[in-house]
């Protein structure tokens, strides 16, 4: 269990989640200090998507405790503002265009309107959705949702960004932009937590690697630490790596404990 | 975060949920075509019932003789909670992407915005047709005053119900959610007793008709008067004012007080409910419920189904539908014509209540044959098109299935209820006549209902009580009713009329009938040719 450290942005220690008799997570501690890109990969089932909503305190655990940049995530009204989130499904409303959209996230964020005015049409036309702004979402492919989404989860700045799944199903182009976005809001001095299945996007842009396994944090550190602690021969790629922690016998032998 | 700050993000909430509902509204012109229809219909009665109403703002003196006030009055914040707390369980018990709103404002500003929005709603739905008679009385009395006085008398009564009501509705949602075998039953009992209410209020407009029921002793005892009184206030400044008096003020000041206790209560509520993952609802995941519900072994289709494809279809629909219940929603409208019937079932004598039950229970196989899952074939199918249409399985068997699926719902019905009743004293010949004229029409409006619904399909999910589902159009099933039902009921009175030798053969006769068997089936198949077509030559456009 990693210690309690001051400075981290995501402080997580001890996580539980029960449902039922279900175990979905079972002692998952983080210590991500800030401006990291951490990649949380895992198979599906795994509690990736719980542990994000815990993270985010949209979810309580059953035990353990979280706290980002430095504050309890019980505390929302303090939280909010520190915190960007984007779901798998990107949280947008089809009735509205993408600018109202973005108008309606920042005034709900307490964005000054002349700022608020001036990032949207700034990422608008960095993400080049400045000619379909105007339309309503409901008629946007799934890249211009996802990329919509995007701009919403950074639109105030947040120190801490959780990304769950945000390339996936975007065609090479809108992926890479979402990863360059990715690597500027880090270089911003942001911490990004970024869950996903493709392990390329981890490799090209996370600094440290944790990989959950049936509600644990099995392998963690930096992408050439995990390929070596999962010993696969030195060449192996992270896709190595993963399927190899991510082994059964990996939770009979508990690699996480190294 | 403050209190003001959170109100201001809970209005911007409620205008952003309100803009897009008008939205939704508007965003089809079939929706627009029936939403016109709708004012057609009830602005047409509204402006003939606004005479009545200036005639009564004319002749008003006083408060007291404004038919049954005080019942009204007490009945007012009873019916508003009650709605509030409907409206929770139906619709804004959750706000949609919780996950954005959530990490965005507060709680408490995600339960003003959505009540607000809910208020905007009703308001757009009911404030103008209230507005208009509340006009024409004020205009009646010569008492402009009394709008502005109704609207700041009413206000402070509509949010504290309002508040209360959603507090409630979200408690009983969190109940749902710890024990969902409550929910089930509740669903249940919520069917049955709003039978009850629709009967219920039929035999009670009966009896206020005729002068058989005790208004003045009814009102007097459930009318609660402080209530009254502080609805009187409304008419400061009018004719028909009363002095005021000290329960009134008493009322507005409790009102005043509970408004923000509600709005704690409720906040509360609502956090507890959206943060703690018992939840299947809005977006968060359904890991555990997933793992609750399971099923063992293959997809075994029982004889004599097995027997034909169609068969498998319509078995497959079947189990879908046991799973996935709220998929049937849309079947509650009969609700709404249970009402007269159970009326005369109710009032019959005790020797034509087996005839009359007998007929009901082949209409109600009837209905339950075509409704259940003819209305929206296309829209039912849709998301499995790119499996379906691409199998060997040739569109009239998929078609077919769905026919044989209702009938095998509504045939039992259709036969086994008139064969009961002649328990209840209806003559075997009338019982087995009616029982087959049931199983004709439930063949026959299940071929009906397929193409109705093809010609017209819904894929748009609604919500309704946490399920989200695809219902059919409210258009098709009132036009399936108005098709069926008169069809049926000529089919039964005929069969009546013949099984109890009322019925002279005569060439006038058989041609009436042959013209009814005719239109019966060949509307019917023509229908069903129909529907095959729409799924043969369906595209993704």
């Amino acid at each position: 269990m990693p210690s309690t450290n001051a400075d981290a942005a995501i402080e997580a220690v001890d996580l539980r989640k029960s449902y039922g008799s279900e175990v979905a997570l079972d002692g998952v501690s983080l210590s991500i200090p800030s401006g990291t890109v951490y990649g949380f990969l895992g198979p599906n089932g795994a509690g990736k998507t719980t542990t994000m909503r815990i993270l985010t305190g949209l979810s309580q655990p059953t035990s353990g405790s979280v706290r980002i940049c430095g504050l309890d995530v019980s505390d929302r009204g303090k939280l909010a503002p520190h915190v960007g989130y984007l779901p798998e499904t990107p949280p947008l409303y089809d009735e509205f265009s993408a600018r109202e959209q973005l108008d309606y996230v920042a005034d709900l964020r307490d964005i000054p309107a002349e700022t608020a005015e001036a990032r949207i049409d700034d990422l608008l036309d960095r993400f080049g959705l400045v000619g379909d702004a105007n339309k309503r979402i409901g008629t946007y492919s799934k890249g211009m949702k996802q990329k919509t989404a995007f701009i919403q989860s950074v639109l105030h700045e947040p120190d801490v960004l959780f990304l769950d799944e945000p390339t996936s199903g975007l065609d090479p182009r809108a992926a890479r932009q979402i990863r360059t976005s990715i690597g500027d809001v880090a270089a911003s001095g942001s911490t990004v937590f970024l869950s996903t299945h493709i392990l390329p996007v981890v490799e090209a842009v996370a600094d440290e690697v944790g990989v959950l396994f049936d509600g644990r944090v099995v392998a963690e550190g930096t992408p050439d630490e995990v390929k070596s602690r999962a010993q696969t021969g030195g060449e192996g790629s992270l896709e190595d790596a993963f399927l190899a922690v991510t082994s059964d016998e990996t939770r009979l032998t508990g690699v996480a404990d190294e | 975060m403050s209190l003001r700050r959170d109100v201001r993000h809970g209005l911007r909430i409620g205008r952003a949920e309100f803009v897009r509902s008008v939205r939704g509204y508007a965003s089809e012109t079939r929706r627009v075509v029936g939403l016109l229809l709708l004012a057609l219909v009830f602005g047409g009665n509204l402006l003939f019932s606004l005479p009545v109403v200036y005639v009564a703002g004319r002749r008003a003196q006083s408060v007291t003789e404004i038919p049954l006030f005080g019942l009204v009055a007490t009945a007012v914040p009873v019916v508003l909670t009650l709605l509030a707390t409907f409206r929770t369980l139906e619709r804004i018990g959750r706000v949609e992407h919780e996950s954005l709103v959530l990490t965005t404002v507060h709680p408490r500003a995600v339960v003003v915005g959505l009540i607000a929005a809910e208020v905007g709603r009703i308001g757009l739905w009911f404030g103008l047709p209230f507005a208009v008679v509340a006009a024409t009385f004020t205009a009646g009395l010569g008492a402009p005053s009394l709008l502005v006085t109704a609207v700041a008398v009413v206000a402070p009564l509509a949010c504290c119900t309002t508040v209360w009501g959603y507090a409630a509705g979200v408690a009983v949602l969190r109940g749902f959610e710890r024990l969902p075998g409550v929910r089930r039953t509740l669903k249940v009992v919520g069917f049955v007793a709003m039978a009850g209410l629709v009967l219920v209020s039929q035999s009670f407009g009966r009896s206020l008709a005729d002068g058989s029921l005790p208004v003045d002793t009814l009102a007097a005892t459930l009318t609660f008067d402080p209530l009254a009184d502080y609805l009187a206030l409304a008419f400061v400044g009018t004719p028909l004012a009363r002095p005021f008096s000290a329960p009134a003020v008493a009322t507005l000041a409790a009102i005043v007080a509970l408004t923000p206790v509600g709005l704690v209560v409720a906040t509360r509520q609502a956090s507890a409910l959206w943060f703690t993952d018992h939840a299947t609802g809005g977006d968060r995941g359904s890991a555990a419920s997933a793992k609750a519900d399971g099923s063992h072994g293959g997809f075994s289709t029982p004889r004599p189904l097995a027997a034909t494809k169609g068969g498998h279809v319509a078995w497959g629909l079947l189990v879908r539908g046991v799973r996935h219940p709220q998929k049937f929603t849309h079947l509650v409208m009969l609700v709404f014509f249970l009402g007269p019937l159970g009326t005369t079932i109710v009032q019959s004598s005790a020797d034509g209540l087996g005839p009359i039950l007998a007929a009901s229970g082949a209409g109600l196989g009837t209905y339950l044959a075509g409704a259940t899952f003819g209305l929206n074939p296309i829209g039912d199918d849709r998301p499995q098109f790119p499996l379906l249409l691409l199998t060997a399985t040739a569109p009239r068997t998929l078609v077919r299935g769905r026919v044989l699926a209702g009938a095998i719902l509504g045939v039992p019905v259709a036969a086994a209820l008139p064969l009961a009743t002649v328990a209840l004293g209806t003559p075997p010949l009338s019982a087995v006549a009616f029982a087959l004229v049931g199983v004709f029409m439930c063949l026959a409006a299940a071929a009906f209902a397929v193409g109705l619904g093809a010609a017209y399909p819904i894929y748009e999910e609604r919500e309704f009580w946490g399920a989200t589902t695809v219902v059919p159009s409210t258009l098709v099933l009132m036009a399936f009713m108005f098709v069926v039902g008169p069809g049926t009921v000529i089919g039964l009175v005929a069969t009546w009329f013949g099984v109890t030798g009322h019925l002279a053969p005569t060439p006038l006769l058989a041609a009436g009938l042959g013209l009814y068997l005719l239109l019966t089936v060949g509307v019917s198949y023509g229908s069903y040719r129909y529907a095959i077509r729409r799924y043969r030559t369906y595209t993704f456009d």
